[in-house]
Order: structure tokens, then sequence, then C-alpha cells
């Protein structure tokens, strides 16, 4: 810091001399006017004012102790009660031996004997005590998050490290915590009031923290770690974490999960014990009827499988091992039903493994933001799909691609996308973007400038599974999209049950009062398809048409 | 007035113009502000009025000043005073300020 001062900044620091004696201030400014901005005052009150007007640009004060109006004493009182008064270091001057260990236990950093005896130590004295203070007040400022007061990430891992140095013999295990449907909490009831949440835990698990001599961070947003002694503290912690939000959340014992490793013992990789914990944690998102997931063998398997995973992409996208398969959509409101476009659905050939699911590499990828190779090789592909197939067969057969959540932060994919479609020789009006409404939910404001500019430059936008990201009502109206599509969880059961059907009675016609169209997915039964028929939903994809197929099983549907 | 002058009155010149971080003109510019008769007066006038907080104030200011500036022959008696008055009580020390008057004058006569 004091560095980053010196030599980054290259300004001349602010030192107030406080004195009546104007002799005194001149001499003390002829000392330091070459190395440092110097202001004067004549007593206390006065420092005080322009120690408020500079706010915080002041490095040090050197302070006379007798002086009118108030005193040097009183001036310390003050600083030793003010929050920003308080960073900036007091050296004291004076020629009284009792008022030098008074001042210091009034809070001053040093003090100068009168009279000024050695120019030179007053410059070393005064140096010496903005260096300590300024690199004091960076790491305090540093070593813990804002928020809550616990450590930030770099000083967690530090503090962890010196905690295995005094406990080296005995177990320790890793507790990840974190807050199920947080990003909900923030949409719903906004940035303050996450906040508030997260602050609360944050302090609950200080306490906790202090009592069992753990060590604990605010990881990122949501996402907490502590460190203890393999004591069974998980429950405990959970409880008063439980405890704290309750005055805050009705559902506060639904909210906190947790995924412990056990057996964190020195020596052994810090990082990796957390990502253990974490992938317990993870484990168990949104499953309410599971608070604390430990890790486990099973564990350690999907983990051994996801690092293969992460490991052969690249050379999977270089083998083409990717395949891209289309469902059809149908278009049924007239009297038969129409082949209207496809969705192109990605899926893993591996040389040792066989046939990937989707589920098991696209949230995968998903989460180490990998998905966005994925995405381009199916968006370049079904681009050049269209264009094979409108040559074949002289129609247009519009397909729709995903687009993750990762994506949708790039502001310059509209021009990325425009890029593919052009080189393929394919117009965007038939190329169709799905991005799944909860991507909407998390990242609001992003996402509606990206989609606008899609939209902007011909491209259709459909939101994907519909129903399942908790938008309100009132975010319809504003997200600009123009298909909705509704997931499969509300068409599962709309043959069979009347509060499923009216509940898709009433998307409908949100949906029509919007002015967009509407696609049904997962459609497996005739009963399903005529309901929906029967409804007024415009367009249909599902078992009941077809599984996704590879594009030469595909054509069978073009050529009817 | 010069440094010589300052010197044969008794001042300790090497160790002012150290404080002054070795410029002498910056040195000689300070000595008559620490002449200046109203920093005197207000000493003498606060006994005159037995108000000794104030007189120990005025002293106390002074001292530091002249032992900045090494002025040794008023700085003396000036010490002495102001320990006299610390307790801020009533004490007799016409002797003294006569002394340090003297002393001043002295320092004066060279302006």
């Amino acid at each position: 810091m004091s560095s980053f001062v010196d030599y980054r900044l290259g300004v001349k620091r602010k030192l107030l001399i406080v004195d009546d004696e104007e002799i005194n201030r001149m001499l003390l400014t002829n000392i330091l006017e070459k190395e440092y901005d110097i202001l004067t005052a004549n007593n206390g009150q006065e420092a005080l004012k322009i120690v408020r007007k500079e706010k915080g640009r002041i490095s040090l004060i050197l302070l006379d102790l007798l002086m009118p109006v108030m005193d040097g004493y009183a001036f310390l009182e003050k600083v030793e009660s003010d929050t920003v008064l308080k960073g900036i270091p007091v050296i004291v001057l004076t020629s009284e031996r009792g008022a030098e260990v008074q001042s210091l236990t009034m809070g001053a950093a040093d003090f100068i004997p009168k009279p000024y005896d050695a120019p030179e130590a007053i410059l070393a004295r005064i140096g010496r005590i903005i260096r300590l203070y300024e690199d004091t007040n960076i790491i305090g400022a540093t070593q813990n998050d804002e928020l809550t007061g616990l450590f930030n990430r770099e000083y967690f891992i530090e503090y962890a490290m010196l905690f295995d140095q005094y406990y080296p013999d005995e177990a320790k295990e890793v507790i990840a915590i974190n807050v199920n449907r947080f990003h909900v909490l923030n949409a719903m009831q906004g940035r303050e009031f996450g906040d508030q949440v997260l602050s609360v835990i944050g302090k609950s698990i200080k306490e906790y923290v202090n009592e069992s001599r753990g060590v604990a961070c605010r990881y990122s947003a949501d996402q907490f770690y502590v460190y203890v002694k393999s004591e069974g503290h998980e429950e405990k912690l959970m409880l008063s974490i439980c405890d704290a939000l309750k005055p805050l959340l009705d559902d506060a014992d639904t909210r906190i999960r947790m995924g412990v490793f056990v057996g964190a013992v020195e020596g052994e990789d810090l990082a990796k014990s957390l990502d253990h914990a974490l992938l317990a944690c993870n484990g168990i998102n949104d499953k309410y009827n599971r608070k604390i997931a430990y890790y486990n063998d099973k564990l350690q398997e999907k983990e051994h499988f996801d690092e293969m995973l992460i490991h052969d992409l690249d050379k999977a996208l270089a083998e083409k091992q990717f395949k891209v398969f289309y469902q059809p959509k149908y278009a049924i409101q007239g009297d038969e039903p129409v082949l209207s476009s496809a969705e192109a659905l990605v899926r893993w050939e591996h040389p040792e493994l066989g046939m990937i699911s989707p589920g098991k590499f696209i949230p995968l990828f998903e989460q180490n933001g990998m998905i966005g190779k994925v995405d381009r090789f199916v968006w370049k592909e079904s681009a050049r799909q269209i264009a094979e197939w409108k040559e074949k067969f002289g129609v247009t057969i519009p397909l729709s691609v995903n687009v993750s959540r990762v994506d949708v932060l790039n502001e310059g994919l509209a021009s990325e996308m425009l890029e593919i479609v052009h080189a393929a020789g394919v117009e965007p009006k038939e190329y169709y973007l799905e991005l799944t409404e909860s991507a909407y939910v998390d990242n609001q404001s992003n996402i509606v400038t990206v989609a606008e500019k899609l939209r902007e430059a011909g491209f259709c936008i459909e939101m994907d599974d519909f129903g399942t990201g908790y938008s309100s009502l009132n975010m319809l109206t504003s997200l600009p999209f123009d298909v909705l599509k509704l997931d499969m969880i509300f068409v599962r059961n709309v043959h069979r049950d009347s509060k499923a059907y009216r509940l898709v009675e009433f998307i409908l016609d949100v949906a029509r009062f919007l002015g967009v169209t509407v696609i049904a997915e997962g459609v497996e039964y005739r009963e399903q398809y005529e309901l929906l028929k029967k409804l007024g939903c415009d367009v249909i994809q599902g078992y009941y048409f077809s599984k996704p197929v590879c594009a030469a099983e595909f054509e069978r549907f073009i050529t009817g | 007035m010069t440094i010589n002058d300052l010197k044969n009155l008794g001042a300790n010149v090497e160790e002012g113009v150290m404080r002054c971080a070795g410029n002498e003109t910056f040195y000689l510019m300070l000595v008559p502000k620490a002449l200046d008769v109203s920093r005197y007066d207000a000493l003498e006038k606060a006994l005159e009025e037995k108000d000794f907080k104030a007189a120990f104030e005025a002293a106390h200011a002074l001292k530091g000043v002249l032992a900045n500036l090494a002025l040794t022959p008023i700085l003396a008696p000036i010490c002495e005073i102001t320990e006299l008055l610390r307790p801020m009580q009533e004490v007799h020390c016409e002797e003294l300020l006569s002394k340090i008057k003297e002393e001043r004058e002295k320092f004066v006569a060279l302006l």
C-alpha cells in the first residue's frame, strides 16, 4: 500500500500541523514541506474541520497539546471516538515527559519531543508511522469481506494453513455452506435484502467459529466455507444459522445447505478439500429433505468422471465426437400438424464411454464455463444444416439452438451469431435462440440488453424452460422474447390433473395477452396433444411426434 | 541582526539553525517573531490579573518557541517561570519577569 502510493500514484501525502504557535508551525513546515503537502490549524477545532473537509486525504496529524479553544487531549478524544478520524495517525508534539505517556495511551501513534532537535529524525519518524498505518489499514480492509466481516478467500486460505500449523495432528473438516435459491431471493426481494441475508449468515458463522476456534470465509456471492477440527460441528452450525435467519425468512429451515469433507489433514491440498466439500454441497442443491451432505466415494467417482469429461472436451470437439440431433416441433392449430421447426440438441459419442447423456456434461460445462465451446459447435453445425436442407429440399426448417447463461453475459453475442449465420448463408430469421428463463432471473438487466440486440439483428428469441425460473408476471412484460416454451413439468399432468390443466390454460392466456407464441415441450401422449390443441397452444415438441434424431433420420419429417 | 550578533548575546545559534534545517535566513526571519512584544505582554498582563492559568499558558508557549530557536538567555528564566506557574496557583515571580524583559530588550536592540 505504501509503495503503491509512493510509486504508482506519485503524489505527495498531506500532513496537518495543529499548533497555536505560528513559529512552531513554520519550523515544522520548513522541515517537512519538501516531502509533504502541509496544512495547518491553530487548534483542535480548526483541525477537525480541515480533516472532515479533506475526507481521508490526510496521511498524518502533528498535534500540539496545549492550545486554546480545543487542546490536543480533547482532539485525541474526538479522534478515538470517530471512525473516520481513527484511521489517521496522530503524532503528539510535546516537551513534557508525562504528556508523552498520556497521549500514547489516548491513541497517539508516537510523539516528537520539543524542541525539534533532529529534523531528519522527525522526517524518519513521520515516514515510518505513515507506512505502518497505511499497511495496517489496507490489510484490515482487504482481509475481511466487507459485507460479512468474515475473511475473504485469500486470507481464509492463509489462515487455514496457519490453523494447520497449530493443529498438525488433528483431523479437520471443511464445511461448504450455500444458500438455496439465493438468486431468486435477490431477484424477488432486491439486492439489499439479499445482502442482509448474507450478512446475518456471516455473523452467525463468525460467532460459531469464534467459539469453536475455526476459520471461516465468504468465498463468493452466497458461498461460505468453515475450516474446523473435525468434531461434528455441521449440525450445530446449521442450527445457529437457521435460527439467525428466522426473523428474516419464513422458510429459514430450508434455505441453507452444507457439504462436509471430513479428514482434511495437514499436507493435503486445501483447495482440493474445499472442492470436495463444495461438490457435496451442490449435490443437494434444492433437495429440501437433505440439508447436509458428506463427500463420499460415490461423489469421488462422479468427480473423476467429470474430470475426465473436462479433460476430453477439446479432443472431442476436434475429433467431432459431438453430434447434433434434431427434435421436430409441429404447429398444431391447423387441421393437420405441420412441421414448423426443430430444436438442435447435442449428443456426445465418447470413444470409451459410449453415448454420454447431455444431462451429464451440460450442467458440468455450464458450471465451469466450458459450455461456450460446445454451444459454438452446435450453433455452427445447425446453421450449416439449415443451409444444407434448404439446398436439398428447397425449404427452410428453422432450427433453434440453446444459448447458455455464460453466453448471455457476452455483449458481443449478437455480432457473433450474425457472423455464424451469414457464414453459412442463412438468414437470422431462420435461426431461433433459446434462452433459459432462469438466466433472465439471474441477470436481468444484462440479458435484456443482449436479447434486445439479438432481436434487433433479426433473431427470434424463445424463452426456454418457462415455469422453472421463478419469473414474476410483472417481469414477463418487460423481457424481450418472441416465443414462450412451456416446461414439460406443466405438460406432464395436463391430461390427468385439473390444477395442471388450469395452470396451462392460464399461461396460454398470459401468452396471448403478451402476443407471444407458445411451444409446449415434453408432449408424449395423444391426450396431452389434444388438450393442448384445444387450449390454443401453437406448437408442440416431444416424443408424441419424435424423439431427437440425427440429421439423416430427420429428413423423413421434411419429405413428409 | 546577524547570526554573530545573536551568538554574542548567548543564543545557541548552531542549534537554532539546525532546527531550521540549516537555513540561516529562515532562522533570522523567525527570531523577531519570537521577540514580539505581545507575547511578553500577555504573560505580564495575566500575572497582573492573577490569572495563573493564562500566565502558565503564555509562559509555556514562549518556552516552546524560544527553545526551538535556542534563544538561551531568555529561555532560561522562561523555563523557570513556567515551572513556577505550572500548578496554576499564586506565585511571586516579579524578579523572573524583569529578567525576562531585560534579556528580551537586549535582543530587541539588535533589530
